[in-house]
């Protein structure tokens, strides 16, 4: 079992549409896939057409390993499930606790409650600075978007100041292009200046931005089960092929 | 309830044996396209390539064979029961986020002659397991109807129907002599039923049902002594002798080849092809004597006698003869006649060491054989679990026995064979000589082998539980049944 949070310190750069369609080309090549809706407003689950769990409110909730798995649903697909969001940054800090200190419990109480996953990804919330060292503990693999643009340099080189300064590892972070525009010199110019300054932090599969991608909301459902196997979820099939020889 | 895909239309085929084996056990074997489906119940779909499937033996590996021989008797063809179309849908339970809740598979099978058939599979989604149990509880009326083995035996009416020990109701109050004509009757049907697939030799059991059949009127004219008058009695064994007669050769040809297999473990391998030769001498006999069986099957010569026959004992109580015990009631005529052989057997048994002769064991094996035919004719009489009880240790012990006796009778036509080589097998009577000789030996010692066994399971089956059984259930006198 593997964890992949998809993080960024930068809101709208394409987390959540990273992590629906992720988890669905993985689940597609037979991987067995959690994907957990982080974020209170259930983005993920909007598009997979889950609605949030109501009993997710309870403040006991992550204490409770059953209702923990019971809140797991099974998707529109095989191999995927999803734990709808709607919870506290309390409960969110909770969980991500849990799976820092007791991987192999969290893992045992996913398997006895009828789901092995290989992997599990998360789908982040924009904001969490105060909790993002707990999801940077608990994952093996920090997948970062980056809109290329001069802005998100900075932001990317803050990301890995504060794994230096938290002695984290900062192997764990993967950045990749996000809604590339290749007709935009802006975006060719920052990606090979940053590719250059951080060679080993890049993957080099890039999502590039498609408006079938956009369409999601109004499908809902993951851009390759409306455009099939050529478009944009060609990319992420790329991508993820990228991303399991790095784990 | 929305489809998820495009109906799929296509034609199958559905095969069982002709006792319906699958049916009974709650499967029904499909052919369509190129692949072989086998539906069970509460279980997903199992598949296999493949066409006609016959014997399991001869089938290509895979899932569906590896489930069927588990099921269907190796000596059974799975032959062709019906043919129709099948419109294959799957659909979803939607919630208002149109949202998939319960995944559900229907197959519509569609037949000529029986009703159109649909069978449901649903499948459940994880976390909505209270919209599963919702839509199985609306189903459920449906459910029950939808068992395979109603939709085997509903797609194709009247081809699981057979039964080779159909159940032959006795009125409690019905005489000796009303019992006896309803067996008769029963088993002549029995026989008739498995006429086409002897003709058309489908499988070996037909001809051994048949016979079975033929052997069971013919036990119940020896055992329901004085029911009929006794010289009419005896012109009808005549007359079933005749039938069985016809038969008893390609029986024992059958009966070779079907242990080929068993009587090549059982040599030497030096002696192996020797014995193959003979085998191959049976097989080409047995071709030409199950040609003249089936024409004499249908000559009108069989035919009529069969017809008469029938016209015999169908109308039971008008013409025929009867005997001074024919009005007895049926209850007390089984409980004298199963008591008395009951103490033969006992009687028998008690006196067989190893010392006494063979003999001894055969006439042991053919006590245990009426008394097993009586207690099932009589069967219905009584309480179901108390004749299960002795049956049991009867039928060990009748297996022995059987076993036994298999040896002995196979020893005798092989020395047979031995001795009359000369005329036919001319140039291969050596070879086939050394390995019959040796297979001789290998009889004789699991001869031996069953003939040790017997005192041991007459002892199981001699317990205080089947002596307390036989006295209450039969000795008279003794309680009500
Ligand atoms: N590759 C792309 N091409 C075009 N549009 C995209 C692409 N990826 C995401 N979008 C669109 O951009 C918007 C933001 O994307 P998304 O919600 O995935 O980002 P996010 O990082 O999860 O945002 P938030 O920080 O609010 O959680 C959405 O409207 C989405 O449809
Ligand atoms: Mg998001």
């Amino acid at each position: 079992m593997k964890t992949i949070a998809c993080y960024s310190n930068k809101g709208g750069v394409g987390k959540t549409a990273t992590s629906v369609n992720l988890a669905h080309s993985l689940a597609s090549a037979g991987y067995r896939v959690l994907l957990c809706d982080l974020d209170p407003q259930g983005a993920s689950g909007f598009y997979l057409r889950v609605k949030p769990s109501r009993k997710l409110k309870e403040d006991r909730f992550f204490r409770d390993v059953k209702r923990f798995t019971g809140a797991i649903r099974g998707s529109d697909y095989d191999n995927l499930d999803i734990l709808p969001a709607n919870m506290t940054f309390r409960e969110f800090d909770i969980f991500l606790s849990r799976m820092k200190n007791s991987r192999s419990r969290l893992k045992k109480a996913l398997k006895a409650g009828g789901g092995d996953y290989d992997i599990i990804l998360l789908d982040c919330p924009p904001n969490i600075s105060i909790l993002s060292e707990n999801v940077f503990r608990a994952a093996d693999l920090v997948l970062v978007p980056v809109i290329p643009t001069t802005l998100s340099e900075r932001t990317f080189e803050q990301l890995l100041d504060f794994f230096r300064q938290r002695n984290l590892k900062h192997k764990k972070v993967m950045g990749f292009f996000s809604m590339v525009q290749a007709t935009k010199k802006l975006h060719g110019d920052t990606m090979t200046r940053m590719l250059g300054a951080y060679p080993k932090r890049f993957l080099a599969a890039a999502i590039p931005f498609a408006a079938d991608i956009e369409k999601m909301g109004i499908h809902r459902a993951p851009v390759a089960e409306f455009t099939g196997k050529r478009g944009a979820g060609k990319a992420y099939d790329a991508l993820w092929r990228e991303l399991m020889e790095q784990l | 309830m929305a489809p998820r895909q495009e109906v799929v239309h296509t034609g199958f085929s559905a095969y069982d044996t002709f006792d319906g084996q699958l049916a009974r056990e709650g499967w029904l074997l499909i052919g369509t396209g190129d692949k072989l489906c086998l539906l069970g119940e509460k279980i997903d779909p199992i598949w296999q390539r493949g066409a006609l499937p016959g014997f399991t033996a001869d089938m290509g590996d895979g899932p569906v064979r590896e489930v069927l021989l588990g099921i269907v008797s190796p000596l059974r063809r799975l032959m062709l029961i019906g043919e129709g179309d099948l419109d294959c849908r799957l659909l979803a339970l939607l919630d208002d986020e149109h949202k998939t809740r319960v995944r559900c598979e229907c197959w519509t099978f569609m037949t000529k002659a029986g009703p159109t058939i649909t069978r449901i599979a649903l499948q459940g989604v994880r976390g909505y397991d209270k919209a599963f149990s919702r839509l199985c509880a609306r189903l459920g009326g449906f459910e029950n109807a939808l068992s395979v083995e109603m939709v085997a035996g509903r797609l194709f009416p009247g081809t699981t129907g057979y039964a080779a020990k159909p159940a032959i109701d006795i009125a409690p109050d019905g005489t000796a002599f009303d019992t006896a004509g309803d067996i008769i009757r029963n088993y002549i049907a029995v026989a008739r039923q498995n006429e086409d697939g002897v003709i058309e030799d489908i499988d070996s059991e037909f001809l051994h049902d048949y016979r079975i059949a033929l052997r069971k009127i013919r036990s119940v004219l020896s055992l329901f002594r004085n029911v009929y008058a006794a010289d009419f009695t005896d012109d009808l064994k005549a007359r079933f002798n005749t039938l069985m007669a016809r038969s008893g050769r390609l029986r024992d040809l059958d009966v070779y080849l079907i242990q080929r297999e068993t009587y090549l473990d059982l040599v030497p391998r030096d002696m192996q092809p020797g014995l193959k030769m003979l085998f191959e001498e049976f097989a080409a006999e047995r071709t030409i004597e199950q040609r003249r069986f089936a024409a004499h099957l249908r000559s009108d010569g069989y035919r009529r006698e069969m017809r008469d026959l029938i016209r015999l004992f169908d109308t039971p109580d008008s013409s025929l003869p009867k005997g001074p015990k024919a009005d007895q009631p049926a209850l007390d005529y089984a409980r004298v006649m199963i008591w008395k052989r009951y103490r033969k057997v006992c009687a028998t048994a008690a006196i067989i060491s190893d010392a006494t002769p063979d003999e001894q064991i055969h006439e042991l094996r053919i006590h245990c054989k009426k008394l097993r035919y009586l207690i099932e004719f009589f069967a219905p009489l009584f309480a179901a679990d108390e004749i299960r009880i002795l049956i049991k240790p009867l039928k060990k012990l009748q297996d022995t026995l059987g076993d036994f006796n298999d040896c002995s009778v196979q020893q005798e036509a092989l020395a047979n064979i031995l001795d009359g080589l000369d005329e036919t097998y001319a140039d291969r009577k050596l070879e086939i000589a050394k390995s019959v000789g040796a297979l001789l030996t290998m009889l004789d010692q699991r001869q031996k082998r069953a003939r040790g066994q017997v005192t041991a399971y007459f002892m199981a089956f001699d317990s205080p539980a089947t002596r307390d059984g036989f006295e209450r259930l039969f000795r008279t006198g003794g309680g009500a049944s």
